[in-house]
């Protein structure tokens, strides 16, 4: 009866939702962490340099994401929505080292949480009929055996099982007698599968080489819930189901570099080739099908990028240490398939932290990231939603280390 | 203090976090809306489900743009209002359950049963006026020059004219003369043709009906002598064309091929028209129309031939229409009737593009914006397309729109506006409003 692909919009779950933010130093630096070794944190950023690690550590931080995004209507600007104000708050765990202190073996595990995120706008928004809201929340356990070859080269690899949920709001484009819109509510557990490998090389004391490698964990859900509100007379058309979906969390290579030019100075580089191409189709397949809900089949045409990242480290004494760093991570997002459940766009990235060591096993470390996206012109074609979006968002964090040894 | 300091420095970081975009302030370009008139038929009254209401007029792309122009100083912009929702003089349609001769009931327009608060319909509100929404359901062009049209109109049963006129037998363009416009839009002669479409292009013996296409001669005179009322103070404004009804839904819902056949029936039908070149399957088959001209006074609709939306259903599925008792002639369109209402509909349209550029008045291509909507278009995730109730842009009577179809219309005038007299009129949020409202 109603007309089909009224589901046909949207759903991202992509460069929006990958937050680096892994470790507290490597965040301070802009986000670089696959060269220079730190701490248990490398069990994420680089598996092959947990070997370095002369003891077990223990390492955990916390994040506060609020991120904000305004919208403005184009061509003329008849129109403007924020999104409504959320914190999140990934987190990091991680666990890991030397097993003796003079040995070549390390393991470890890392539970952290690398993709999640959501966005909220009003319910009644102008984009209301492409989402009201969603969110994305995943948890990885990675446990991870790291070997130490000899001085110079180490390498390491864990397994990744990472689960999470995904739910999401939207309006649907039918209307009661009151006029009033009808709703879709789709929400699910999944799951998925990875690896994460690392080679670390360290020539000298004064450089530090890491190469690392993250596959595409296809995160499935393969029974998510979808329930709609509609008036009665079309609730037949819109039945209650089940659905299956499976979004790509995309591959990640990454080469870092650091240099100790002086003793109190640490400088590093790295670069994150991401392979968000796999993420070109986004499908929703329904338990149950109607003239009205069928499957749909989004296009998202991402593209693969390379995000650049440059951080310093400086030891004010023995205890302390500040850090700062800079990244530039461009969006996957094509123009055309700009939309506002992802107003993605390039991203600039300014970060700073310090550590303290008020003990001699602790240290306490501190850092805070603003991610400030340019200003985007954008379609969303498949919906013709189209207007100028920009997201800012300030993170901070704050974690600690123990050292056993 | 230190601490509150840090505090209030700590609040200014995180308020900067938030994105400041800017839209530019809209600017009108020197156009003056303080006195906007809208001259145009049912479409531009805001007539909707086959009657006028009060919350249709509420709806009407005149106050929708009266809204937006507003933007730029007062514009008291008066809508000759219905007292009510019922509808006038008919019930609007509403979406409901109808039974239908076999006993299956399903969602269908119905006429609405709600309370009739009409009273005051038929009052003459003239001295209200004169009204800016001057759009009056059902009136021609060439109606414009013609005395008495008020009269004559509320005798074929619509009485607006009636309503709004200070002289029931004054010419529609004396009336309108009392109005002084700075601004105007004009969508004036899809009635020039629709009442011959609409009564299954059957026409009518008496010269001037409008159940006649309008002469060429005669559209020129009414809707040139419009035009030239609305200019003649100097205004600026808009001119729209006029829509090819034969893409509405009132002509496209039922298919020629909607005559499903059992195989016994089929055969029943082959041997019963046996020699005559009409054939049967099992399935669905094309209509059994009456036509005078054909060789038995009857034959088999063609599949470019268009059946109205006002076939009566049951007689159809239970009276035999169709197959042994041919569809009366009122109810189809067929490829003649077809070719005459785009023939005249292209002349209309190409002497209204001729005057929109002599006399430097942008022309809105209603006619073609309309066929994209047949093709499906979205708007901010909802998409609009003419199949009947689920399309959302054309309201229950197949040939008006929803608050919402309106709105796309009024996007259309504001864009045409905004290019040619470089202004920048915000757009209508088209999804603010209403599409079809469905039963619980």
């Amino acid at each position: 009866m109603a007309s089909a692909l009224l589901l046909a919009g949207s759903t991202a779950f992509g460069a929006g939702f990958q937050i680096n933010v892994q470790g507290l130093r490597q965040i301070a630096m802009g986000g670089t962490g696959t060269g220079w070794m730190w701490d248990a944190s490398s069990i994420f950023y680089n598996p092959g340099g947990l070997a370095r690690m002369k003891g077990i550590q223990a390492y955990g931080c916390v994040q506060f994401l609020v991120p904000s995004t305004q919208y403005v209507e184009t061509p003329t600007g008849s129109y403007s929505a924020r999104t409504q104000s959320q914190v999140f708050t990934p987190f990091n765990l991680y666990v890991g080292g030397r097993l003796r202190e003079n040995g070549k073996l390390a393991i470890g595990l890392g539970v952290y949480t690398p993709f999640g995120s959501g966005i909220k706008w009003d319910d009644n928004w102008e984009g209301r009929y492409s989402i009201q809201s969603i969110s994305l929340q995943s948890i990885f356990f990675q446990p991870t055996i790291s070997y130490k070859l000899g001085d110079i080269v180490s390498l390491g690899g864990g397994f990744i099982y990472a689960t999470g949920n995904l739910k999401m709001r939207k309006a649907l484009p039918v209307q009661d007698v009151n006029g009033k819109d009808g709703s879709a509510e789709l929400k699910g557990n999944a799951n998925g599968i990875g690896l994460n490998l690392g080679i670390h090389i360290k020539p000298s004391e004064s450089i530090q080489i890491g190469i690392s490698y993250r596959s595409q964990v296809n995160m499935t859900v393969k029974s998510g819930t979808a329930s709609f509100v509609v008036p009665n007379s079309l609730a037949s058309n819109f039945p209650n189901t089940n659905f299956r979906a499976e979004l790509p969390l995309p591959q990640v290579l990454s080469v870092g570099i650091g240099i100790r030019p002086i003793p109190k100075l640490t400088l590093t580089a790295e670069a994150n080739w991401v392979g968000w191409n796999a993420y070109d189709t986004l499908r929703f397949t329904y338990d149950k099908t109607t003239p009205a809900l069928q499957n749909t089949k989004a296009p998202r045409n991402y593209k693969n990028t390379v995000a650049v990242r440059f951080g310093a480290n400086y030891k004010v004494s023995d205890g302390f240490a500040l850090m700062a760093g800079a990244a530039y991570d461009p969006s996957p997002v094509v123009n055309g398939y700009v939309s506002p459940d992802l107003p993605d766009a390039d991203r600039v990235i300014l970060s700073a932290g310090f550590s303290w060591k008020p003990v001699s096993k602790l240290t306490i470390l501190g850092a805070i990231e603003f991610g400030n996206s340019v200003k985007r012109e954008a379609q969303y074609i498949p919906d013709n939603f189209n207007g100028t979006y920009q997201t800012k968002a300030v993170i901070p964090c704050i974690g600690l280390t123990y050292d056993f040894r | 203090m230190k601490k509150s300091l840090v505090f209030i420095s700590g609040l200014a970081v995180l308020a900067s976090c938030k994105p400041n975009l800017h839209s530019n302030t809209p600017t009108a370009n020197g156009l003056n809306f303080s006195n906007y008139v809208a001259v145009g038929n049912s479409l531009t009254a805001g007539y909707a489900d086959g009657s006028l209401y009060r919350s249709g007029q509420q709806n009407s792309y005149p106050v929708m743009l009266s809204d937006q122009f507003s933007l730029f100083g007062a514009t008291n912009f008066k809508v000759p209002y219905m007292p009510g929702e019922y509808g006038y003089p008919s019930p609007k349609l509403v979406l409901g359950y109808a039974t239908d001769c076999k006993g299956n009931t399903s969602l269908s327009p119905v006429p609405y049963s709600g309370v009739a608060d009409t009273a005051g319909s038929n009052t003459n509100i003239s001295t209200q006026g004169p009204f800016n929404n001057f759009g009056i359901p059902g009136i021609r062009a060439v109606d414009y020059l013609s005395a008495g049209y008020a009269v004559i109109a509320s005798s074929l049963g619509a009485p607006y004219a009636a309503r709004i006129f200070s002289d029931p037998f004054a010419r529609p363009i004396d009336e309108l003369k009392r109005n002084n416009p700075t601004f105007f839009t004009l969508w004036l002669g899809s009635n020039d043709v629709l009442g011959y479409a609409t009564s299954g292009g059957e026409g009518s013996p008496i010269p001037n009906h409008p159940n006649n296409i309008s002469s060429f001669a005669n559209f020129r005179d009414g809707w040139d002598s419009t035009f030239a009322v609305l200019l003649r103070n100097g205004a600026k404004g808009v001119v729209m064309n006029i829509p090819d009804v034969t893409s509405i839904p009132f002509f496209t819902t039922v298919p020629a091929n909607g005559l499903p056949l059992d195989t016994t029936s089929a055969a029943q039908l082959n041997a019963a028209y046996a020699g005559s070149g009409m054939t049967f399957h099992t399935g669905n088959n094309f209509f059994v129309i009456q036509d005078v001209s054909a060789p038995i006074g009857r034959r088999q609709i063609k599949s470019n031939e268009l059946v109205l939306l006002t076939l009566p259903q049951d007689s159809v599925k239970c009276a035999g229409w169709g197959t042994l008792k041919p569809i009366p002639q009122k109810y189809v369109l067929t490829t003649q009737e077809i070719q005459n209402i785009v023939t005249a509909t292209n002349a209309f349209n190409q002497h209204i593009a001729d005057m929109a550029v002599a006399q430097k008045i942008p022309l809105v291509d209603m006619n073609a914006y309309l066929k994209t909507i047949a093709t499906g278009i979205m708007f901010n995730g909802v998409n609009f397309n003419t199949k009947f109730v689920t399309g959302g842009a054309f309201s229950l009577d197949g040939v008006h729109l929803t608050p919402r179809g309106y709105a796309l219309v009024a996007n259309q005038i504001l864009q045409a506006i905004n290019t040619y007299y470089k202004s920048t009129i915000p757009f209508i949020d088209v999804n603010k409003y209403v599409g079809i409202r469905f039963p619980m």
